[in-house]
């Protein structure tokens, strides 16, 4: 599903984000991505989603080159990904409901269409009772919900999430975790960076990055 | 085709929604377009009012041949046939007449209502001639070439004076073409500045709305789909400001024929601007819609590379 190979991005001579990344990530994996800040876990995130380019190496993502991908591709590519990340993105000046139904406007779908499965999503994560609301109006682990109410409403193949458990308290979090969990449950490749040792506990697969470099990898 | 209609849709919404937004800022822009367009907007519609009237007054040129005093009448009529061969080596063509000094005098004494002081003078001062008149002509350019013609008829034997009543029209012609490149210039100019404000509104739209972009960039969003409602933004912010233009136009008009009629009826005229024709008007329309358009194509193209 997600193949790196020989990986590496630098900026510049001296900062150096990702070293000679090989891996593989299956169809329907759940996997965690750990590490110190900066050891590169955002970097590997947004190679995926094309955010970021690599300076060698190949990435495949269900088969594709993403590297070789032109500009004009990579909205469609991001279509099929659901992103998360550590700070929300959430649009403040749109209901929770507009938000959730943002990635399905962009996509083309008919905005009754979007709205039904929107709420069917936020109800997903037990926000459906929030659709009206802003978002600054929610707590932090409400938002994190709202964003991966979001991320899924697309009914994406893999989810990539960027510390979604960070500056929520444990049981936000463990609610965060609990609808990750539920869409890796029907199939979804789920690649999730943390540093949060009590999420790793309970991981069937961890990846650990150190300064760029894949340190060691955990099968507990 | 559901799909892409469905998009602009959203993208006109979506547009429509952010003016709404902030409508004291945008009527301001839309205040400020329209002022930069109702100038050449005034222009046009002086232009297109005096157009006809000029056209009316393209008639046949006279020209005024007047022969010396001592010239015999046997060498004054055998001149014509010289005159018709300068008319159509110059390719004109006209009517020639001559006129007795007799016969100018009667037409004289009739027309001008001084009969007596005429009587009076004795002799008959005026001098045969003959009256060419030329086939019409519109241009400043043709003119030119009458002037020409004149100058070769006056340097004919026995020939005192030659007077080309055309001058005016030429004069007319002159003054309107250059009436027309100074409006052509003055709309250009103010073109570039209509640019210039949708540019920069476009600019902060873009910068305002700078976290929206990037999140639905995130989601899959095309670069189409990010542009288009600053698009339509740009485009409905000059089809507004070309809508208040033409109103400003129109408004003015009122006040302006009041002052135009009473300075008419001086020199026996009534004539009056009258507003533009439905069609030029959508015209305008669609060109202020179209300057706001490649205003917000240009801001976006600029703008938008910044934040990707």
């Amino acid at each position: 599903m997600i193949e790196f190979q020989q990986v590496s991005k630098h900026y510049g001579r001296d900062s150096i984000a990702l070293a000679d990344i090989t891996l593989s990530i299956g169809k329907g994996e759940l996997v965690f991505l750990s590490g110190p800040s900066g050891a590169g876990k955002s970097t590997l995130l947004k190679m995926i989603a094309a955010i970021e380019r690599p300076n060698s190496g190949t990435i495949a993502v269900n088969g594709q080159n993403i590297c070789r991908i032109k500009s004009s591709g990579i909205p469609y590519l991001r279509r099929s990904l659901g992103l998360i990340f550590q700070q929300q993105t959430l649009l403040n000046d749109r209901s929770v409901l507009a938000n959730v139904m943002l990635p399905l406007l962009v996509a083309g779908n008919p905005k009754a269409d979007a709205e039904k499965r929107a709420r069917a999503a936020l109800d997903k994560v037990g926000l459906l009772d929030k659709s009206p609301f802003f978002p600054m109006s929610l707590s932090g682990g409400e938002q994190q919900r709202v964003a991966i109410a979001r991320a899924i409403v697309n009914r994406p193949q893999i989810i990539l999430a960027d510390e979604p458990t960070a500056n929520l308290d444990r049981a936000s979090a463990n609610k965060v975790m609990d609808a990750l969990n539920d869409f890796h449950g029907v199939g979804v490749t789920c690649l999730i960076a943390t540093h949060d040792e009590q999420i790793l506990n309970g991981a069937s697969r961890v990846i650990y990055l150190e300064r760029g470099r894949l340190a060691r990898e955990a099968n507990p | 085709m559901n799909t892409w209609l469905r998009q602009h849709a959203f993208a006109l919404t979506d547009a429509f929604k952010h003016l709404l937004h902030a409508p004291g800022s945008f009527g301001l822009n839309v205040l400020v377009v329209a002022i930069a367009l109702a100038l050449p907007f005034a222009g046009l519609t002086v232009l297109e009012n005096i157009r006809p009237l000029s056209e009316q007054l393209a008639v046949e040129p006279e020209i005024s041949i007047f022969m010396a005093m001592d010239t015999p009448r046997e060498r004054v009529t055998a001149l014509a046939p010289q005159i018709r061969r300068i008319v159509q080596d110059s390719r004109s063509t006209g009517k020639l007449e001559f006129v007795p000094r007799e016969q100018a005098l009667t037409l004289l004494k009739n027309k001008t209502g001084f009969s007596d002081a005429i009587t009076a003078l004795g002799d008959n001062p005026l001098p045969d001639g003959y009256i060419l008149k030329l086939a019409s002509f519109r241009d400043a350019g043709e003119a030119t070439r009458i002037d020409m013609l004149a100058a070769q008829l006056k340097a004919l034997p026995g020939v005192e004076y030659v007077q080309v009543d055309s001058a005016w029209v030429k004069r007319l012609a002159a003054l309107l073409h250059v009436l027309r490149l100074v409006l052509f210039f003055l709309a250009a100019t103010l073109g570039v500045v209509v640019m210039a404000v949708v540019f920069n509104t476009i600019r902060l739209q873009v910068m305002t709305q700078r976290e929206e972009i990037e999140v639905c960039r995130m989601f899959g969003a095309t670069n189409a789909f990010i542009c288009r409602p600053f698009f339509y933004t740009g485009a409905l912010l000059g089809l507004c400001a070309g809508a208040v233009a033409l109103g400003m136009v129109a408004t003015a008009l009122g006040p302006l024929n009041g002052a135009i009629v009473e300075f008419a009826r001086l020199y026996a005229s009534e004539f009056q601007l009258a507003p533009l024709n439905f069609s030029i008007e959508i015209a305008l329309l669609a060109m202020s819609a179209g300057l706001g358009l490649i205003g917000a194509l240009l801001s976006v193209k600029r703008h938008l590379g910044r934040i990707s």
